[in-house]
Formats: C-alpha cells, sequence, structure tokens
C-alpha cells in the first residue's frame, strides 16, 4: 500500500473495470442459458474478487484509522491540504488538455488513413505503440537532454515548460487513443459513408465532424477515457522532469502523514470510478452507436 | 433535368485495365443500366461519373459543362450505393435532409422537401427511426430519398438492390422505375442482374472487361444480341454446333442436314460454327408436324423439368443420332427449352423429345469466339 504511484493503478482500475462491465455481461449471458454455474466459475470469481477487493480494504483500513480506532480526520486532512488542491488541479488541467490534444490529432488521423492513406497505417500503428516498448524513464531522460537546462532549447526553465509534459502525456497516450479510436473506425465503413456524404455536396471536414464524429463516439468516449486516466497517473515523467502533479504529491504526503497519502489513494480511486461510470452512462445513451452493415438477405 | 457525357473514358488500377475507351450519352430523363459480370469495370465507370475516382483520360460532361476535374461534393449528382450507406447516428429524416442542410436550405422548405419524399417512398411512419431499426427495404428507400432530395442533375445507382432480398427487391425496382419516370431524372443503374436491368432501363450498357460489348434496348440486347458475350450473358441461349458450308450462301449442316441460314453468311466454309436460339424459340415436334421447311430437328432425351411459372424448361440431352460426332462436345451440352407449363407433361424426364430449331432469324458465330460465361 505504499506504492506511490496510484494514478498507474487507477488506469488498471479503469481496464479492469470494462474488462469487469464484458465479463459481467458473458455471465449474464451465461445465467441466462442455464442454471448451472460451473463451481470453478465462482471460485475464479471469488478469487479475483479477493484480488482486487483486499488492498482497496487494506488502504482503507489504514487511511481511515488512527491505529487503533476509525476516523475520516486523514481524509479531511487531505483535502483540506493546500498541496493537494494545487497538485490536483494541476493534474486535472494537464489531463483534460492531453486528452483534447489526443483527440483532436488522432481521431482526424486515423480517418485519413483508413480513408486515403491505408497504405500507411502499418507505420502509423507501429509508431503508435513505440511508448509501449520504450518506458516512460526513457522518454524522461530524452526530453530532459534535449530540452533541459543544458540544452540550447532550455524549454524546462522557460514559461513553454507545460509544453514539454503535454507532449510526453501526448504520446504515452497514443497506443490507448489510437486503438480505441482506430477500431471504432474500422467497425463502420468509413469509405462509403464519405463517399456518400460527398455525393450530397458535403466538404471532407463537414463529413468528418458531422457523419464520422457521431458515428465513432463510442470509441472517442473511451479513448478520451484511457487518455485522462493514463495522464492522471502518470508519474515517471512527472517526477523526473519537476512537475509536482498528483501522483507526484502522493508520493511526497505518503513520505510524512501516510494514513492521509492512503485516504487520498482513495479519492483518486473514487474519482476513477465516477469516470468509468459516466462513460457507461455516456455509451447506453449514444444513438445510433450500433454498427449498421449491409447484410445481404 | 440533365444529359449525361461520357467520354473516351480510360481507367487502370496498377497495369490492369478496368475501363478502356467508354462512350456514351445518357439523354434528359433516360434510364441507362450498366449490365455486366464482377469485374467489368460497371462500377468503376459509375465512380468516375460520380467522382470518386479520376479516369486516366477522358472527360464527364454534364450539360456541356466538363465535370472531370471537379470534386464529387461539387458535381451536384446523386448517388444510392450498395450497402445503402445511410449515416447511422442520425434517424430517417436526418439522412434524407442532411444534402439539403449542407446546401443551407431554409429550414421550411427542407421540413417540406423531406415529409414530400418519405411520402412518395411510403417511409412517413419511419422517419423517426435510425437505420438499425429498420428494414433493408426501407433502408434502401431512405437511401432513394435521400439521394434524390438534392434534385440531382444525374441519379447514380450502384447495385442498389443486391442487399434486399428478393420479394422486395422485385417492389423497389418497380418504385424506382416510378419515381425515376415521375422526376424525369437522368439515372444510371449499375447491375449484374440481367432481370433488373432488363425490366427497368431505356438502354441497357453490356459490359465486359473494361469495354462495353454493345448498346441497346432491353428488347434489343435481348433479342438481337450484336456479341457472343452478349448472347451468352443475358438470358439462357442455346448453343448449337454446325459446320458452315457455304459462307457465301450462308449454308450450314448438321447431322447430314444442310440449311440456309442467314446468320452465317461471312463466316468461313468448313469452320464449325454456333447457332445461337432462345429456349422459348425452340419447339417440341408432334408426330404430326413432320415439315421442317427450311429448320432444323434435334433429338434428345429429358432429363430434367424446371417449373419457372407460365413456362417449363426442359433439359434436352441431345442423342448420339442427331449429334452423330460432328462436334463431340455437343453431346455434353443440355438444350434449354421452354413449353407452357400446362403443357410440359407431356415429356416426363427420362421421355424422348424431338424438337425444331428455327434456323432463319437465328444468330450464327464462329465456335471459337464463343466464349461467353454461361448464363448461371
Amino acid at each position: 500500500m505504499s506504492n506511490p504511484s496510484i494514478g498507474g493503478e487507477a488506469t488498471e482500475e479503469a481496464l479492469e473495470a470494462l474488462v469487469t462491465a464484458h465479463v459481467d455481461a458473458t455471465a449474464r449471458r451465461r445465467a441466462k442459458r442455464g442454471p448451472n454455474t460451473p463451481v470453478w466459475t465462482v471460485l475464479v470469481l471469488i478469487c479475483a474478487a479477493v484480488y482486487f477487493l483486499l488492498p482497496l480494504y487494506a488502504t482503507a483500513a489504514f487511511g481511515f484509522s488512527t491505529g487503533k480506532h476509525f476516523t475520516l480526520q486523514p481524509l479531511w486532512d487531505g483535502l483540506g491540504d493546500e498541496g493537494f488542491q494545487t497538485s490536483l488541479t494541476l493534474s486535472l488541467t494537464y489531463s483534460v488538455v492531453t486528452t483534447i490534444l489526443a483527440l483532436a490529432v488522432v481521431a482526424p488521423t486515423a480517418y485519413l488513413v483508413e480513408l486515403r492513406f491505408p497504405r500507411l497505417r502499418s507505420t502509423v500503428e507501429f509508431l503508435t505503440i513505440l511508448p509501449f516498448v520504450i518506458p516512460p524513464i526513457i522518454l524522461a531522460v530524452g526530453l530532459s537532454s534535449v530540452y533541459g537546462i543544458n540544452s540550447p532549447v532550455n524549454l524546462i526553465s522557460s514559461d513553454w515548460a507545460p509544453v514539454l509534459l503535454y507532449g510526453g502525456y501526448f504520446v504515452l497516450t497514443l497506443p490507448f487513443v489510437f486503438r480505441a479510436i482506430d477500431n471504432a473506425l474500422r467497425a463502420v465503413d468509413v469509405r462509403t459513408l464519405s463517399d456518400a456524404s460527398a455525393s450530397l455536396g458535403a466538404s471532407p471536414a463537414r463529413t468528418f465532424l458531422r457523419v464520422i464524429v457521431p458515428s465513432i463516439s463510442l470509441g472517442l468516449v473511451s479513448g478520451a477515457l484511457l487518455a485522462f486516466t493514463t495522464a492522471m497517473g502518470e508519474f515517471t515523467l512527472a517526477a523526473l522532469l519537476g512537475y509536482p502533479t498528483f501522483p507526484v504529491y502522493l508520493l511526497n504526503v505518503n513520505g510524512y502523514e501516510p494514513r492521509m497519502g492512503e485516504a487520498l489513494v482513495l479519492v483518486s480511486f473514487l474519482i476513477t470510478w465516477a469516470g468509468v461510470i459516466a462513460l457507461a452512462a455516456i455509451a447506453r445513451r449514444a444513438p445510433g452507436t450500433k454498427v449498421v452493415r449491409a447484410v445481404p438477405m | 433535368m440533365s444529359r449525361l457525357e461520357l467520354i473516351g473514358i480510360n481507367k487502370q488500377f496498377g497495369g490492369q485495365v478496368a475501363v478502356r475507351d467508354f462512350n456514351l450519352t445518357v439523354e434528359d430523363g433516360e434510364l441507362v443500366s450498366f449490365l455486366g459480370p464482377s469485374g467489368c469495370g460497371k462500377t468503376t465507370t459509375l465512380r468516375i461519373t460520380a467522382g470518386f475516382e479520376s479516369p486516366d483520360s477522358g472527360s464527364v460532361v454534364v450539360d456541356g459543362r466538363d465535370m472531370t476535374d471537379l470534386s464529387t461534393n461539387k458535381r451536384g449528382m446523386g448517388m444510392v450505393f450498395q450497402g445503402y450507406a445511410l449515416f447511422p447516428n442520425m434517424t430517417a429524416i436526418e439522412n434524407v435532409e442532411y444534402g439539403l442542410a449542407v446546401r443551407k436550405r431554409p429550414l421550411a422548405e427542407r421540413r417540406a422537401k423531406v415529409s414530400e419524399l418519405l411520402d412518395l417512398f411510403g417511409l412517413a411512419h419511419v422517419g423517426k427511426s435510425y437505420p438499425h431499426q429498420m428494414s433493408g427495404g426501407q433502408q434502401q428507400r431512405v437511401a432513394l430519398a435521400r439521394a434524390v432530395a438534392v434534385q440531382p442533375g444525374v441519379l447514380l445507382l450502384d447495385e442498389p438492390l443486391s442487399a434486399v432480398d428478393a420479394k422486395v427487391r422485385e417492389e423497389l425496382r418497380t418504385e424506382i422505375r416510378r419515381m425515376q419516370v415521375q422526376l424525369g431524372i437522368t439515372t444510371i443503374l449499375v447491375t449484374h442482374d440481367q432481370s433488373e436491368a432488363l425490366s427497368i432501363s431505356d438502354r441497357v450498357v453490356v459490359m465486359n472487361k473494361g469495354g462495353i460489348e454493345e448498346i441497346g434496348t432491353p428488347a434489343q440486347v435481348y433479342a438481337e444480341p450484336q456479341s457472343a458475350f452478349t448472347a451468352g450473358f443475358i438470358g439462357a441461349m442455346n448453343e448449337i454446333p454446325v459446320r458452315v458450308v457455304s459462307g457465301a450462301a450462308g449454308l450450314v449442316e448438321r447431322g447430314g442436314r444442310r440449311v440456309t441460314a442467314p446468320g452465317a453468311v461471312g463466316l468461313t466454309d468448313g469452320e464449325l460454327a454456333l447457332l445461337l436460339v432462345r429456349p422459348e424459340l425452340l419447339e417440341p415436334l408432334g408426330p404430326s408436324s413432320a415439315s421442317l421447311n427450311g429448320d432444323l430437328k434435334l433429338t434428345g432425351r429429358v432429363e430434367v423439368q424446371t417449373f419457372l411459372g407460365a413456362t417449363t424448361r426442359l433439359l434436352l440431352r441431345e442423342s448420339a443420332a442427331t449429334s452423330d460426332g460432328q462436334s463431340a462436345p455437343a453431346a455434353a451440352r443440355l438444350l434449354a427449352i421452354d413449353v407452357p407449363s400446362s403443357t410440359a407433361g407431356r415429356w416426363p424426364a427420362g421421355s424422348e423429345l424431338d424438337v425444331r430449331v428455327p434456323v432463319g432469324g437465328s444468330r450464327v458465330i464462329a465456335d471459337h469466339v464463343a466464349e461467353a460465361p454461361r448464363p448461371s
């Protein structure tokens, strides 16, 4: 429970939630099919539940106690802490900007690749998974040597410093955002829809905004959520480049006020959950998201 | 509303000829079908017309205005796609309204036009439905309404009925024709379905391997095909092997009997040729009707009867006596004869049958060019 990188955990939790939702749906379908649920299925479910819930319980037990009895004091302390408010604001700002940036760049790119440059597809795919291959630490070291205080392009100590983290976060979110959007694009017949829109007189930009974007709204929402949680939870880049973001703050707090730290960990966990639930709600309400294909009858 | 000219269009994809020397004028208000097997270049030609592809050479002209270099969204043509291509995020109303919204027409005019079209296509009750909530036929009607909403000069239909089931297909094709005549829209219909092309077109362009095989009215391409390809592709066609005795006199021989076939004039003496006869033109011979009057007679055994409704098709295996080794593969070919279903009972499977082959009006082609695909 001393892991300070709560955000990283949060991202995993978000993915976990999506997976769990899917598993739930599958389980429900199973349940409909027959009353006999195999014993080992139940066992696996129990093991998984213990695996995921026990740490949460431990966090709560430690964070909400004086050592002897239950108290919410660490939580109130944490929420009232100035460092908490500024670091959370900073992280939220970075996450929102990164999310918008990622969507604004990736969605048109993926669309154009799908529509006009299918041959570039493998190249683009390769580029977007680079962050999986190159760990954030390498990115941090690279960025600080190119844009650091010893570099002729010293961004870190200039007013442009945030750009560095936006850039870094953008790269880190690429794999998730591109996957999510690309999957959504491939589920609709992008080419024919674009042709249809053009034949009705629409410009390419109008086609993209009015036809393509609404058709891939689910992909955009899940891409946004993944980008947001990735940026919210990122620790390595922020710590090494010296940005006091929320995860960095949590690490510090854990050093001198561990109970307060754990209480705040739970808060960030709840924020992530709120995001996941919001996503599910949007997904359920989005009209016409069901993929329509011509099925010869 | 518009006159469409396709002039000298050529298109290759990576060295493969997709369209070659395509010349066609579609008159104002005319419905012309592009008919051919898949890969014959009909869809590419349509996509060039629409502006989705640019030709290597040639031009697309509408009412005297060269559109070759205009992008699709500036051509003002309506198009209906094979898979409907309705916008999944929009209701039927919004789909139909889209082109009008793009053109920034006033809201009242848009609403009026949309409801008029939904009525015309019998869609009023599904106006607020999303595409995935509609049947295939309804989706295709919405696609049609959407395409004609902007009052296009030219309407392009790319296999519009291939995704709907047989019953709806027949209904819809009549509806398309009715709508097209009513609105007077110059229309191109791309299809591989000959019955679709023949039933609703003013003219049919038969295409093969990227080129125009022939252009004619449905009656012309059916009754007087100008090429072996057309003959084989459109409708069922019997190919009866004969030997040319005299190309000058149009004299052909089969089974020892010589007859005059005007269609054989110009063929080389001594070569093998094929007499092309539609199944409905073959006539079963009773014992009484002995006189052949310059026609040929074939004898065979009925292998299968296929009930087609008003007529029944008999598939006849020629007996050795008449095919007599003149052309060996001939024995392998089944002959199709259409008879009124009311009389089909006279020739059950297994029975022997004499058939009169009309020679006078039939086309005769040299055997080596007869590489037309079998009608499926």
